[in-house]
This record gives C-alpha cells, structure tokens and sequence, in this order.
C-alpha cells in the first residue's frame, strides 16, 4: 500500500521566548489530489504549520513525512521543488512579468526540468484571470490580486506535487479573492494537484468536496462538512 | 638631508589643535560626536606610544615567539573592534571569523616579508609587524562592512530569500545579490585606493618612508607591494568569512535563521 502523499506525526511548536507552545501533538494525514482547508484566528499557528511542511520553519518535535520519507532526510532544494509554498504576501522581482514566472527554472533543482514556452506561458495568463497581463510588463505594477495570481501560476510552472497557500486571499478585495478560490479549486480538479490552504475567511470550496479542519486549542479539528 | 627632524613634546600637543577644530565643528553643528572624538583621539595618543615602547623592546629582542604574540594581539583587537560594531546577536560568527583573519592574514604576512621583501629570518619585525599591521587594519573594515550587510540585507530581504527558498532555491541561490552586494561592499575602499593613489593621495606607508629618508623610487615600489597585498587579503579574507558565515544564517534545512529585529 502506498504511503499517504503527506503525513504529520505529533508536531509540536513553540515559538521562541513563548510560554506555551502554538500547537502540541499535531497529526494529519494528506492524501493524494486532496484539498484541506485549514482554518483558525490570527496567532494560532497556521502559517507556521505550512513553514514547517515545506521546512521554511525549524522543527523542533514531532515528524513530517512526504511519500513515506521523513522531510528532514530529503534535500531541501528537492523537497520545496515538489511542495510549493505560497506566501501570504506575494513576492515578485522587480522584473517583467515573464522573468519572474521563469524564476524557478534558474535554480539548479530546476533546471533539468523543460522551460515553459512563451505561448504556453501567455495561455495560461488567462487562465488564471491575467488576461490583459503581458509577459514583458514590469511585475512590479500589477495589483494585489494579479501578484497573487501570478505567484500561485509561477508556483505551478515547476510542477509540484503538493501547494501549500497561506492566507492567499487575506490582502484581498472579494473579486479578486474569488478569483484565487476559483484558481486553486481548478488546479485541484483539473490537474489533481494536492493543495493545502491555510485562510482565517468564511471560505468553503464551492465545486469541490474539500476536507476542512479548524487550527484551536493547539491541535485540528476536523469540521463537519 | 636624510636627518629626521625629530617632533618635541611641546609640538605633539600642538596637533591637538586638529581634535579641537573637530570637536568645536560637532558642537557648533550639534553632531553629537564629541565623546568619540575626545575617546578616539586619547585611544589614538595612548595606543601608539604603547605601540611604540612595545616595537622597540620587539624590534630590539628579536624574538620569534614575541613578534607572533604582536601579531596575535593585533588580530584580536581586530575582532573586538568588528564586534563592537556588528552587534549581531543571533548567528555565531565570532570564532570563523578570528579563525579566518588569523590563517590569511599570518599567511599574507608571511609571504609579503619573507618572499617579496625577503627579510632573513621570515618573521624579522621591523617588516612582519608594519605588514600585518597594515593587512589587519585594511581587512578588518572590509569585513565589519561586509557582515554588516550581510546581516542586515538578509534582515530586510527575508521575504524575497524566502521566495527563492520556496521555487527550489539552495540557500546560495536564494542569498547570491545579498551575498554579493556584502562582498563588494567591503571591498569597495579597497579597490578606490588603487585608484586613487599617486593622484589623491600619498598614502600613509610611503609618506613615512619618504619623511624618513628613504628615495621615492624604493617607497612606491614597497607601496605597490602593499597595495596589491591589502586588496588581495582583503578579497580573499572577505570572501571566506561571507562563504562561512553566510552558510551559518541558514540552518541544517536551508531554512533562514535570522528573525526580524
């Protein structure tokens, strides 16, 4: 039997000079092509749950396996290339739109993998609603929600087998929010992608049947469907 | 015309007349420097009578193990004075540091007195101690500047090394215009010397040597030695303590170490 896509074993995580640690014991278990939605407040670890999968976080206890290897014993140039991690506020270069969207095939994890053409690249610019977005513009003078979109389509390019989006809609004005639901909805049915969201929104997935648990009392919950 | 004229007592206060020209220019325009200046000019007046009763007594003992402890000493004033300006709390980075400084600059001592001058024994004073001197005091700005950056880039550019981090960047990748932006800086008065010098400015070594008596054709020549050697020890120090340095604000899985201050 194979192993699940993502496996969390009794994590636990105290941010440093605290008294008390943000989650104890945490377990949870993703499957492959699943969609978990992760809610909670401000302050109760969400984020550095995500930090912690893609080791963007130091562990301190607790074991986080992918495809059945422990996190810790994979480079991690390799693991984040497989688990993309999307920050809360999206960062681009100061660069035009193309050059950022081909970031990643400039590092050496990377750079076997083939180069998306530019006619792919434009395709996809309209999927993921930047129709009206150039490749040769600067990134720099897009909106909130178009850098956002931008960061989640540069994120799929390397194709990763798992994404992990934190807060992606919370700097953002309801449209463009639901523009970002409607994206990662699509990559799940589509393209079977695994997402792992993390949002403190009234946010429920709309075309897909996702898994959703509330981040409180220092461990998840799952929430009644 | 090769007499030295000697400088009385009486004239040496004379200098001071510059510390108060600085020191009525900080309060007049309210610069606040009057404590530094009033503590650099006494460190600088005690530090080199110090240095010159100690030269004498070394260049006069011959003593190996003496010049070494010399230039030992030398080398740990040179990190006390980069930490009293780093101020970094969070990365380790005293021990690589003095460990790196201490190998290259012994080495580019080492191979300027005794290769290039081609002193007898190696370690003759009255060459290895100015040269160390002079490679530890042009070296230890370049690094301080360079750490510095280092730290402080890293600081304020988390979010985009984080970026990286998250596409598959190695943490070499996600630091490189951090890391070369550190470097470079550090190395940047170095390099302005060799420009400048001859044209701007007479530097300190050759107006010595010329103030002494030797001939100018001899001064430049130990001059260019000097030149080349600050800027390569320089280089080659200021790279080595970033490499080290630099891999020591990622942790074990490249995550970066430093939090926002």
């Amino acid at each position: 039997m194979n192993p699940p896509l993502l496996e969390i074993r009794n994590l636990s995580f105290t941010y440093e000079g605290a008294s008390f640690p943000v989650f104890e014991r945490l377990d949870l278990v993703v499957g492959s092509g699943e969609f978990i939605l992760i809610k909670g407040t401000s302050g109760t670890g969400k984020s550095t749950l995500l930090r912690l999968v893609c080791r963007l976080n130091k562990p301190q206890s607790g074991t986080i396996l992918f495809r059945g290897r422990d996190i810790t014993l994979i480079p991690p140039a390799e693991l984040r290339s497989s688990i993309s991690y999307v920050a809360q506020v999206p960062q681009l270069v100061d660069a035009p739109v193309g050059e950022n969207l081909l970031l990643p095939f400039a590092f050496r994890v990377n750079r076997k993998k083939a180069l998306p053409r530019h006619e792919d690249l434009r395709a996809m610019l309209d999927e993921f609603y930047l129709d009206g977005v150039t490749l040769e513009q600067s990134a720099l003078k897009l909106s909130a929600g178009q850098k956002q979109r931008l960061a989640i389509m540069r994120s799929i390019l390397q194709e990763p087998e798992m994404m992990l989006l934190d807060e992606p809609t919370s700097a953002l004005d309801p449209e463009s929010a639901a523009m970002v639901f409607s994206i990662t909805e699509r990559l799940n049915t589509s393209r079977k992608m695994t997402i792992m969201t993390v949002t403190h929104s009234d946010y429920r997935p709309e075309t897909l049947k996702g898994v959703m648990y509330r981040l409180e009392n220092r461990t998840l919950k799952l929430m009644p469907e | 015309m090769n007499q030295i004229i000697d400088i009385s007592t009486g004239k040496l206060l004379l200098a001071f007349v510059f510390i108060i020209a600085a020191q009525a220019s900080s309060l007049f325009y309210h610069l606040g420097l009057h404590r530094d200046i009033t503590i650099g000019a006494l460190r600088t007046f005690a530090q080199l009578f110090l240095m010159g009763y100690v030269l004498t007594y070394i260049l006069g003992s011959d003593n190996f193990l003496l010049t070494v402890a010399i230039f030992a000493v030398m080398v740990i004033s040179a990190m006390s004075i980069i930490k009293g300006r780093v101020k970094e709390k969070q990365i380790a980075y005293i021990l690589p540091t003095f460990l790196t400084m201490l190998v290259t600059y012994f080495a580019t001592a080492v191979f300027v007195s005794g290769m290039i001058v081609g002193t007898t024994p190696w370690w003759e004073p009255r060459y290895f101690i100015p040269t160390g001197g002079m490679v530890i005091g042009n070296s230890m700005s370049a690094i301080a500047i360079a750490l510095e950056r280092l730290f402080g880039e890293l600081r304020r550019q988390r979010e985009v090394v984080e970026m990286k981090l998250a596409l598959g960047a190695d943490y070499r990748e996600a630091s490189s215009d951090v890391f070369r932006n550190a470097v470079t800086a550090g190395m940047i008065p170095s390099i302005n010397a060799m420009m400048g010098v001859g044209l701007v400015f007479i530097p300190g070594m050759m107006s010595g040597q010329i103030l002494s008596g030797t001939d100018p054709l001899i001064a430049i020549r130990y001059q260019i030695v000097v030149m080349f050697m600050l800027v390569g020890s320089t280089a080659v120090t200021s790279l080595i303590v970033m490499l080290i340095i630099r891999r020591r604000c990622f942790g074990v899985g490249e995550e970066l170490l430093l939090s926002p201050r």
